[in-house]
Formats: C-alpha cells, structure tokens, sequence
C-alpha cells in the first residue's frame, strides 16, 4: 500500500548506523582513566552527602504495579464496546469471561495480602480484626509464614 | 503537514531514541523506558498506518495498538517486580552491576 | 469461521486457561499445607486432559477466529512436543532439590501458561497473535527464570532475560507494524500478497522488515547474534525450567518461524512447501545460511570453554538451532520435515542431558563440572544414558540424533545448494565431539572407582531411563515418526 518509503528507510538504516559508529568510536577513541580525582566534585563544589535520587518506599512499587495492570486492562474494553451492539450476546458473554479472569486476579492479590499497605500476619478476609487492639493477642490467629 | 511521512518520521525518531536509551543506560527502570519507547514507535506507526492507508472502516491497527498497550504494561509490571527483587538481592537496579556470570 | 463456531476447534487451549484459572483459585483457598502436592496433581491432570482434548481435536477447513488461528496439522504436531516437554517437566519437579523449599503454585501455574502462549504460537496466521503469543510465551519465561527469589543467579538471570526479550520482542513489533503498513491488514497471507506485488525497488523494505522479524524469532529460538541471553538464563534459572526452555520455546519458535516466514516471504502460499521459493528479489536463503553459519560455530566455539554443565549445554542449545536454521535456508517440505524430525529427537536428548544435571545438582552441589567426577562409577543407571544423550546431542550413530541431523544435512545436499553451510555444519558436529566427550570423559574416567552407588529417587531414574528409550529406539527404527512428521506436513492455507 505504501511503497515511498525510501527516503524513511534511508534514514533509518543510517540513524542506527550512527548510534552504532558513535559508540563504537567513543569506545576506541575517548580515553578512558578514571580515577578519584578524576571523578570528585570540581573545585569549590560540596560534598555529596546522599544520594539526590530519594529511595520511595517499595510499597509504593507493589501498589503502582498492580493499579498498572487492572487499569490497563480496561483499555480493552473500548472496542468491544464500539461494537457491543453489532456482536450482541455472544460477545456479552466473551467480554463476562474475560472480566471473570480478571476478577480472580484481583481476588488473588487480595488473599495473598499485597494490597495491604502494611503487611499483616492476619488475614483480613478471616474477620479477625477484632483481636487487632489487644496487644500480643494475635499469636493465636497468626497464620504461620503466608507470604 | 499531516501526511504519513511526518508519522513515521516521529515513530522512528521515537524508535532511534529507545534504541539509544537500552543500549546506553545503566539503570534497569531507564532501559525499560526505553523498550517502552520502541513500542510506543511501533504504535504510533499502526494508526497512523491505519489512518493513512483508509481503513477507517475496520480499524486493525488501532485493535492492533490497543493489545501492545496492554501487553507493553504486563510486560512492565513483570519487569520491574524482576527489577525491585533485584534490588532486594544485588542492593542495585544498575543492570551492569549484575554480572555473577560471564561468557 | 465466527468465534462460537471456533471454540470446537480451540479446545485444548480453552482447557489450559480453564486449569489455570482452577490452580489460581485453589492457591487462593486451600491452607498452605499441602498444597503444591494438590497442585501438583492438578497440572499434571491438566496436561493429560488437554493431551485428550488434542488427540480427539477434528481438523477444521478453515481458520479459526476469522482467520487468525489455524488448527492444521502442523501445528498439532509442535503442541504434542510442547505438551510431552510439560509433562516431563511437571513430573519430575516436585524431586528437585531447588525447587524444594518453594511455593510451587506460580510455578505451575507460569508453566501452564507458557504452554499456553506455545500453542498459540504454533498456530497463529495473524501479526496481532504472532506478537501476543510471543509475549505471553517471554512473560511467563521471565517469572520462571527469577523464580528462585533469593538466589542471585536466578535474579540476574531472570533481569538479563527480561531486558533482552523486551527489546527483541520490541523490534520485532516494528518489523510487524512496517508488515502491517504495507499490507493494510493484520492476517499474514495480506502481507504476502502485498509483499509479492511490491513495486520495483522496494524490496528494502521487506528485507528490513524481514530482519527486525527475525530479531524477535531469533530472540526465542536463541540464534546468533540475538543469543546473549541464553548462557545467562540457562545458567541461572531452576534447572527444570532451564530444561523446559532449551526444547518446548525453541520448538515454538521455529514453528512460528516456518510458518510465518514460509508464508509471508514466500512466492506464493497456494504452493508453498513441496518446492517453495522466497519472494523474487529477497536473499532469503542467503540470509539465514549466514545466521546459522554463525549460530552453529558461535555456539560450538564458546561451549568448549565452559566449566559449568548448564552453561556449556546452554551454548550447545545455541549450536543446535544453528543445524535446525541450516535447513531453514530452504524452506521446501523436506526441509521442514528435517526440522520437525530433529525437534522431536531433540526433545528427548536434551531433556535427558538435563534432568541428569538435575540428579548431580540433587547429590553432589551446584553444576561444576568437577561435580560430575566419577558419576559412572556412583550412579551407572544415570551415568550410562548420559552418555547415550551425549551420542546423541553430537550426532553419533545408533542414537537418534544421528538420523536427525542426516535429515538436516540431506536437505542441502539434495537441493544442491549451500555446499559451503553443509561443511561448515559438519566441521561444527566435530568440534561439538570435544565438548560433549569431555563430559563422559570426566563421568567414567575421572576419579574413582567406588563401592557404594548413590541412588536417586526412583522417579527421576525412571524419568532419565524412560527418556533414553525413544533416543536409542528412534535411531534404529525411527518411520514411525518419520510417518508422523509427513502426515502433519499439512500447513493451512486458505486457497488449498
């Protein structure tokens, strides 16, 4: 269908031949001594005391990934709803099935307590939020090592 | 201003960029920034192919696009799970600082 | 045919999503005592069930899912490969010694998928399902190569695994997105079409289309130069995972490589295979023989240097999808029977090499190969199939691997084209000799004799001994499956 591609092509082939022609001669050519000095803050510049990238906590990671996936999920939603009304209950069907699966992973997540934003050795669904307040009573209810 | 040429022209700029950042950067969350770069090219490719190309009617490549979204996310959320265990194991998301085995 | 209509073709693969969606729930609510067992019996019912459902599985004359799948008999071929490689794989888990401190739910349960992603792969006639299947096949890989969480080498393994497959797998869906640009359409025979009627001078395109495609099949079938990941990965991840990736994601590679390519950079797909042809202008041929020159001698070359097992039988994976890609430059039925007929010894002969690597790494530590000192001595009944896999991995005769790779080789010689690939692949199969008897060397030569044998679990043993059958049978008296592979020669086309 489209076939003047040409001039696109040429251009491709030869920015990926650049970047490999760039590396490779700054490989060979910049020479290469590091040393302490070398790499220590120029002149009147202050001492790094921390890192200036701050850590977030890895919680944050856990939640991102999984709102990441279920949001994204939904995108596949859009065009089976575009032709719902075309495909009817077939498609109705396909699309409950789909949401179904997705239903399980949440489920799993769940039960597997990465939703929770601190990691409780109880687990909620089992309604024992009741022994939560009396200190050193959750012994009992711990269930052992449910990672 | 609008014509193909222009589409493609960005995807591949867009294409070039990803391909520099995976082979230049050292830390595992910069290179997937870049994977995600090269996907992102390819599906500004697809709908401007699909604009372009008069299919208006069926839309593959918007389909098409709409499923490397989804699985360029997967993708990512098993990528940086591998990356944060990897910094539970190794203290570092340096890619190059993982390299307890050689040739 | 419409997609209601389709899911009388889709069984098996609707079993598969079925089960795994069961080992979620039951990961979900049963207590953690005893659960791997219950999972574990529920996968390896799973794939028998899913063996049923395939066996029984009519041939439809049509693609499936408004032609995006296909369910020929080519494919059904690669899904038994697939299916019998999780089989073993699933049995002989629950008696690995790496695996054995673990929640084995994910593990299933990633196996199962994959296996999933396989099937489609072998099966797909659409660019939108070739780059799904690839990714849902990649994903599960990955997770499987890390799954060891506090093992370093798993870590770095699965993080090298992940970065390459990406971007392979990022390439590729470029070279698919110029494919779909120029055929206006998702559905491969489109593409051919628009590929055979490209105007002259344009055949750039296609060939740079045709390159990014092959990173991302490269990538799975781990040829030279997309083969970095492979030493690392193999190295690092569980060693029945590293078993399971050097034969079932290999095979679906290749299937997917046959079928895509033969279709969409061929002449014409109404006569594809018994003489097929690339499309004029595209130095096909050329093109692969060059990449599994590499590929053999790379991969050979590195292998002799490696002191760990799994390493150097990684690099020999590698040398082996450069003899399959030697008959990849044709391309003609007898090509892809050569292919399908080293898969499936290829099947056997590596499984077995590595679920001997597991019984040493069971007894005696990780997989140095000074770990491997004496075994013949320790345990003959392992030692001795080794040495049977061995013969059969260099291609000696009377073992399979033999027969396998005179198919490979007969392919150039009868074509009478790539003399100078056929040498090259026979120089390769000797300096594989070294590598590969350096293994029985250090098994019956080395150390000493002793009075005691270690045995392992009798599973295993029987595993190991079940496999060394089809590799000495098939080197004997291998027309049955040679039957097999030609009755499955059948590749869906809509104008046959």
């Amino acid at each position: 269908m489209y076939n003047d591609f040409a001039p696109i092509l040429i251009f491709s082939v030869l920015s990926v031949a650049f970047i490999v022609i760039a590396l490779f001669l700054q490989k060979i050519l910049a020479p290469s001594n590091k040393g302490d000095l070398k790499s220590s803050i120029y002149e009147c510049g202050e001492e790094i005391e921390i890192d200036a990238r701050a850590q977030f906590n890895i919680r944050f990671y856990v939640v991102a990934l999984i709102f990441l996936i279920f949001d994204v999920e939904v995108v596949l939603l859009f065009p089976w709803a575009v032709v719902f009304k075309d495909l009817g209950l077939v498609a109705f069907i396909e699309m409950l099935i789909f949401l179904g699966i997705l239903t399980i992973g949440l489920v799993a997540v769940w039960r597997r307590g990465d939703l929770d934003w601190v990691k409780m050795e109880i687990p909620y669904a089992l309604g024992r939020y009741a022994n939560l307040d009396q200190a050193g009573s959750h012994d009992s209810a711990v269930e052992p090592g449910r990672d | 201003m609008a014509s193909l040429e222009s589409y493609l022209f960005i995807s591949l700029i867009l294409f070039c960029l990803g391909l520099y950042a995976v082979m230049t950067r050292r830390n595992g969350v910069a290179v997937l920034m870049g994977i995600e770069l090269i996907l992102n090219a390819a599906n500004l490719n697809l709908v401007a192919f699909n604009r372009f190309g008069g299919l208006a009617e069926h839309l593959p490549g918007q389909v098409f696009a709409l499923f490397v979204i989804v699985m360029a996310a997967s993708e990512a959320a098993v990528a940086l799970a591998i990356i944060i265990n990897l910094y539970k194991t190794f203290a570092t998301v340096n890619v190059d600082e993982a390299h307890e085995m050689k040739w | 045919m419409t997609n209601l209509q389709s899911t009388a073709y889709f069984l098996p693969e609707l079993l598969i999503t079925g089960f795994a969606v069961l080992i979620v729930l039951i990961d979900v609510f049963i207590g953690r005592a005893g659960r791997n067992r219950v999972i574990w019996t529920l996968s390896l019912t799973a794939v028998v069930v899913v063996g049923v459902a395939l066996y029984v599985q009519p041939v439809p004359g049509e693609a499936l899912f408004y032609g995006s799948l296909a369910a020929d008999p080519f494919s059904r071929f690669f899904k038994w490969i697939f299916l019998l490689a999780t089989a073993i794989i699933y049995f002989i888990s629950p008696y690995t010694r790496q695996l054995k401190d673990t929640a084995q739910n994910e593990y299933y349960l990633f196996l199962l998928l994959v296996m999933l992603g396989m099937f489609l792969m072998a099966s797909a006639l659409d660019l939108i399902i070739i780059y799904l299947s690839i990714e849902i096949v990649s994903i599960g890989s990955f997770v499987l190569a890390g799954f060891l969480k506090s093992d370093r080498l798993s870590n770095e393994s699965s993080l090298k695994y992940v970065i390459y497959g990406a971007f392979s797998s990022g390439i590729m869906l470029y070279g698919l997105t110029l494919l779909f640009g120029l055929a206006g359409s998702t559905s491969i025979f489109d593409v051919q079409e628009a590929l055979a009627n490209l105007p002259q001078g344009s055949e750039l395109m296609a060939l740079v289309a045709l390159v990014m495609i092959l990173v991302g099949f490269g990538y799975k079938i781990s040829m030279v130069p997309f083969h970095f990941w492979t030493p690392d990965v193999y190295q690092g991840a569980p060693t029945t995972i590293t078993a399971y990736l050097s034969v079932a994601p290999k095979a679906a590679g290749f299937a997917l490589l046959l079928r895509v390519l033969g279709i969409t950079f061929g002449a014409d797909p109404s006569i594809p295979w018994e003489e097929w042809v690339p499309l004029t202008g595209l130095p096909f041929g050329v093109l692969i023989a060059v990449f599994a020159a590499l590929t053999m001698t790379i991969g050979n070359v590195l292998a002799i240097q490696q002191d760990s097992v799994k390493r150097m039988l990684a690099y020999s994976s590698v040398a082996h999808a450069g003899y399959m890609l030697m008959a990849v430059t044709l391309m003609n039925a007898q090509a892809l029977q050569a292919i399908m007929f080293y898969l499936a010894v290829y099947l056997f002969m590596n499984l077995g090499a590595f679920v001997v690597a597991i019984v040493v790494h069971n007894q005696f530590g990780y997989d140095d190969i000074d770990d491997w000192k004496g075994l013949g001595f320790k345990i003959p009944l392992i030692a001795v199939p080794m040495g049977i896999f061995l013969f059969g991995l260099t291609g000696l005769p009377p073992t399979a691997g033999f027969i396998g790779k005179v198919y490979l080789f007969a392919v150039l010689i009868a074509a009478k084209q790539f003399w100078w690939l056929a040498v090259v692949g026979v120089l390769n199969s000797v300096v594989s000799l070294y590598y590969y008897m350096r293994i029985l060397k250090v098994m019956f030569m080395d150390g000493e004799p002793v009075d005691k044998t270690v045995s392992d679990h009798p599973a295993m043993t029987a595993t190991v001994l079940a496999l060394m059958v089809p590799v000495l049978l098939l080197g004997v008296y291998w027309s049955p499956l040679l039957e097999l592979i030609r009755s499955s020669l059948r590749i869906f086309s809509p104008g046959l």
